[in-house]
């Protein structure tokens, strides 16, 4: 499993071969019960699995029946496949800056990437979410994703299907379908999503010729002039481009009066909205973020800092969706995001030439997974996607 | 201490070998044993390994200067290096055979079948440690070094708004140059000191960075560094 | 529960008839350890700011110990700061001028406004007119009146010509709501610049070096210790005085002119009134200490963090944890006092990218130190 070691040159044929094959091996401990091996380069920190959930392949399988079941929604036309497609990075195929759920409510919040996601230490763009197990579950009660009113609802209609019993019994030794146990499966299978096989991983563990000379240029502006590394930073053990924190760098902010929102969210919430309805359903108390989940100042307007990988796949970019292509944001940051009383001070403005933004954006573009192939199977169970 | 380390080895060498020595100081005796050891000039056939004090050297026979030394060997040498760091200015060199067994000449003198750690009865030779006007010579250059890494460190010159880095870390404080290196959560990877003082002066000084052999980077570490004698090494202290 | 169109002292009393939710947490609040109580203060700093109990940028968090504990003093008026801005004259991009406007719009959200704003002192860098114009532009967009104060950096260029045509007195007193304030130049040095023949610019650069050991310490001096005495001759001694000093008027750290020679004479004079507080600038810092019936508070500055001392650090501060040179305003900030009723004061830090500090008069004047007398590693 010396794939990421470093100085060692692979070709990047046998890097992808030995990835697959390893995708493969993990895959074919298919009929056991038995805790399935991760696909983790050498090298690299495992994700974090809770102790009561070791993935297995029956887990594995009721997870995807479920990630890509429409069936579980209000109307029949959502599930998480909707926002979360293997076509498009695992991100929302349709192109708006914000998705839409049920009935084609929209809401406030551009889609992450699922793959990957299980490195990260936190989930949704406020870290209200601590495991995959949790954040599985909160958009099938969320009126503008799945739109059930409550867990019960959920559970409900999963008792209706009638393919489910089996999986259940199968994945958790009981025929028994609970919120738990949905969560636990999905999170399974979400674990099986990783990728850590892109150009930049190449160059870095010494292939001069991975990536283009521009992006190698946009490399070292990325760790410097740029100052892009210091929340986005590839760390070797965790190459995932992202310090897993908080920080305000003023998207959305436009003029929002920030204490006067926050205390109409914290009034909503004391009469009993939840933050994941808040957070979705209000323009203006989503741009609260982390704020809403802890209701510390230091958080006011806060977003977690998004992975990297993928990124040139999952457009358009930040938590609202407002940037529509990489060199919208790489201009972003160039201005020094947007001014507000609680701008995070590493903001500032970078006075980039326009060189300098064309090999930053040629940098991002190598953050790109070259074994997005392993996921052709999973890209067959996808809904047809309406015509644009 | 070193004195009593030579008379130690001394006595054990007259009570093990019977053999008398006298301290001779005869670099020319010293100069043909080695060539001796070391083979004529044209018949440079074996790899040589000089320790760092330049004084220590290892003939390998056997192997060919071009050619690695194969590692149990290459240990061997190094044991014997190391082992011998303990004669401090002496001239040796050993030639170890291919059958492992060692010569050593010093001071014009010949020793069969030493092992390292065993008994060399080699007296010091008398030109010693640094003299007290070398040393005083040696913390002048120092100081000057130091002195200047204080002028930069607290001049505006090395960044480009203004801010010196004393400003944040008077008499370097809050620099902890002990826990270098470690993981620097700004750079996202482990840095060395220069890497951090480098990301300051791009940073917070909004200058540009430094090469690492500038001449004020050698400066400005050296400064940090003289700040913290006697702090215990501590890498990747947080 | 809480109005937007309520006065401030209709939340207070609002608050001070508390749910029953609101019981139960300060309940908890009380005898629990550490750890718990963080925890569970955090909890309770939400509840109350999403209760809208305190305004605009406060959202303070409760740092005392037992907070249903010993009668509300109550707040007779409030005061905001800004300090040590050390500008440059080098235009509104320049990162010490964008903190220094930061602090001015915070102050100026305030609602209601401050009674006043103070300066801490360090207006300029390096005590040139370019420097000071400059500062008195950006604060002159404060709504509050302004009391300033001078520091080392504005002073030593040219002696205080520039600052006292420009700001007035270097020293003075003023009454204010039932409190004598006394504005103190507490950085008077003597001369040690006329043996070595250094010109203004070199002795302005050697007193802005902190470490710069060719400068003599600080101190308030005989000819101003004497203007006190008589300043406070006919004051009561159960008036508070609130004193604005820029160096700390006690002994902290002399390498660093942490420090006024003549501390102890000062505070001699001080002695004998019932409630006295020290507000200082130039450490750049939390700070708290209490010597005596003194209480003494530091400010922070917007410009950059100090690190505390390598020694000398008195045990009643709380340290901030060191800053983050990536976010050129962590470890920054402004900040208001809460002057109480009975003439003591709640210090507020609104430190920049960090939760809001508060450190109140009931902890300090508590027999046992708060948190047990912390005293994190200095660094």
């Amino acid at each position: 499993m010396a794939a990421f070691r470093r100085g060692r040159r692979r070709g990047p044929g046998e890097r992808l071969a030995f990835a697959t094959l390893s995708a493969v091996a993990a895959f074919a401990l298919a009929a056991t019960a038995q805790t399935l091996v991760l696909p983790v380069p050498s090298g690299v920190l495992p994700p974090e699995v809770p102790a009561d959930n070791p993935p297995t392949a029956a887990k594995v399988e009721l997870g995807k029946k479920l990630y890509f079941d429409t069936r579980i929604s209000t109307d029949g036309t959502v599930a998480c496949v909707t926002c979360h497609d293997p076509r498009k990075g695992f991100a929302d195929p349709r192109g708006k800056p914000t998705s839409a759920g049920v009935g084609g409510a929209l809401g406030t919040r551009n889609a992450p990437t699922v793959l990957n996601a299980a490195f990260i230490a936190s989930q949704f763009w406020d870290g209200r979410a601590t495991t995959l197990e949790e954040q599985a579950v909160q958009p099938l009660v969320n009126s503008i994703e799945h739109g059930f009113a409550n867990q019960a609802a959920v559970l409900a209609k999963l008792k209706t299907l009638g393919d489910y019993p089996s999986l259940f019994q199968a994945a958790f030794g009981s025929q028994e379908i609970s919120t738990q146990r949905v969560g636990q499966a999905i999170a399974s299978f979400e674990r099986t999503l990783l990728s850590l096989d892109a150009p930049i991983d190449r160059f870095l563990a010494g292939d001069a010729k991975a990536i283009s000379v521009s992006a190698q240029r946009g490399w070292e502006l990325f760790n410097t002039k740029a100052r892009c590394n210091t929340c986005h930073g590839r760390i070797d053990v965790l190459p995932l481009f992202t310090d897993d924190l908080f920080h305000n760098i003023g998207v959305g902010v436009k003029h929002i009066d920030f204490p006067a929102v926050a205390r109409r969210a914290a009034a909503a919430v004391e009469a009993g909205k939840s933050i994941d309805e808040l957070a979705l359903g209000s323009a203006e108390a989503s741009e609260l973020g982390r704020f809403l989940v802890t209701r510390e100042q230091k958080d006011m307007g806060s977003f977690k800092t998004p992975q990297l990988r993928n990124v040139a796949l999952t457009a358009p970019y930040m938590h609202d969706g407002s940037e529509a292509t990489l060199l919208a944001v790489i201009e972003f940051y160039d201005r020094g995001g947007n001014d507000n009383p609680f701008l995070d001070g590493g903001m500032r403005p970078l006075a980039l030439t326009d060189q300098e933004k064309a090999d930053l954006v040629a940098l991002m573009e190598t953050f790109t997974s070259s074994d997005l192939a392993r996921f052709a199977e999973l890209e067959k169970l996808a809904p047809k996607l309406a015509p644009k | 201490m070193k004195a009593t380390l030579v008379s130690g080895s001394l006595l054990l060498g007259t009570i093990a070998l019977g053999i008398f020595v006298v301290s001779a100081s005869d670099s020319s005796d010293a100069l043909r044993t080695r060539r001796a050891l070391v083979g004529a000039e044209d018949e440079w056939a074996s790899r040589a390994v000089w320790a760092c004090d330049q004084r220590k050297l290892v003939v390998v026979e056997g192997v060919r200067p071009d050619q690695k030394i194969p590692p149990e060997r290459a240990q061997l040498v190094a044991d014997v290096l190391m082992d011998l760091m303990r004669f401090c200015n002496e001239e040796i060199t050993v030639r170890i055979g291919t059958n492992q067994m060692m010569t050593v000449a010093a001071n014009g003198k010949v020793y069969e079948n030493y092992v390292p750690g065993g008994p060399l009865p080699i007296v010091k030779a008398s030109f010693g440690e640094p003299t007290e006007r070398e040393k005083s010579i040696w913390k002048a250059e120092l100081d000057k070094l130091v002195a200047e890494g204080d002028r930069l460190f607290h001049s505006d010159e090395i960044g480009g708004n203004g801010v010196a880095c004393a400003m944040c870390h008077p008499n370097a404080s809050n620099t902890h140059p002990e826990t270098y290196p470690k993981f620097q959560t700004q750079l996202k990877k482990v840095a060395m000191l220069r890497d951090m003082v480098n990301w300051c002066i791009l940073n917070p000084l909004e200058g540009k960075e430094l090469a690492p052999d500038d001449p004020k980077m050698r400066a400005l570490e050296a400064y940090i560094l003289a700040q913290r004698r006697g702090k215990p090494l501590d890498a990747g202290k947080h | 529960m809480y109005r937007n169109d309520m006065t401030r002292k209709q939340i207070e009393r609002a608050f001070a008839e508390r749910s029953a939710a609101d019981q139960r947490l300060l309940q908890s609040l009380q005898n629990c350890d550490r750890r718990h109580f963080l925890r569970t203060s955090l909890k309770f700093a939400g509840m109350a700011a999403a209760a809208s109990l305190v305004p605009s940028h406060a959202f303070q968090l409760v740092n005392v110990a037992h907070a249903a504990e010993g009668a509300d003093p109550g707040v007779a008026f409030r005061f905001a700061y800004v300090s040590d801005s050390h500008l440059y004259a080098r235009g509104m991009t320049h990162r010490f001028a964008r903190a220094a406007v930061k602090a001015v719009e915070d102050v100026n959200a305030l609602d209601p406004q401050p009674d006043f704003v103070l300066f801490g002192g360090d207006l300029a860098q390096l005590g040139r007119a370019d420097e000071l114009a400059f500062g008195q532009q950006i604060l002159k967009d404060l709504k509050a009146p302004v009391r300033m104060m001078v520091g080392e950096h504005d002073w030593y260029l040219d002696l205080g010509e520039k600052w006292k045509e420009m700001f007035g007195p270097d020293h003075y007193s003023f009454d204010h709501k039932g409190i004598h304030f006394v504005v103190l130049n507490s950085v008077v040095e003597k001369d040690f610049w006329t043996a070595k023949g250094y010109t203004p610019e070199q002795r302005m650069a050697i007193v802005s070096g902190l470490d710069d050991s060719r400068q003599s310490s600080f101190e308030v001096g005989e000819p101003q210790r004497a203007w006190l005495k008589q300043d406070l001759a006919k004051i009561d001694k159960k008036t508070p005085i609130i004193v604005f000093s820029h160096s700390p008027l006690y002994k902290l750290y002399k390498p660093w002119n942490f420090w006024t020679d003549d501390a102890e004479q000062v505070q001699a004079i001080l002695k004998p009134f019932q409630t006295v507080s020290v507000i200082h600038g130039h450490t750049h810092q939390l700070l708290t200490n209490r010597i005596g019936n003194i209480q003494f508070h530091g400010l922070l500055s917007t410009a950059w963090p100090w690190p505390y001392a390598p020694e000398g650090l008195p045990a009643y501060t709380v340290q901030m944890f060191r800053p983050d040179p990536f976010n050129q305003f962590d470890g920054c900030g402004d900040g208001s006092v809460d002057v109480l009723a009975k003439g003591r004061v709640n210090k507020h830090y609104n430190f920049w990218s960090r939760n809001p500090r508060q450190v109140t008069a009931l902890e300090l004047a508590g027999k046992s130190l708060p948190g047990g007398g912390y005293q994190g590693p200095s660094y």
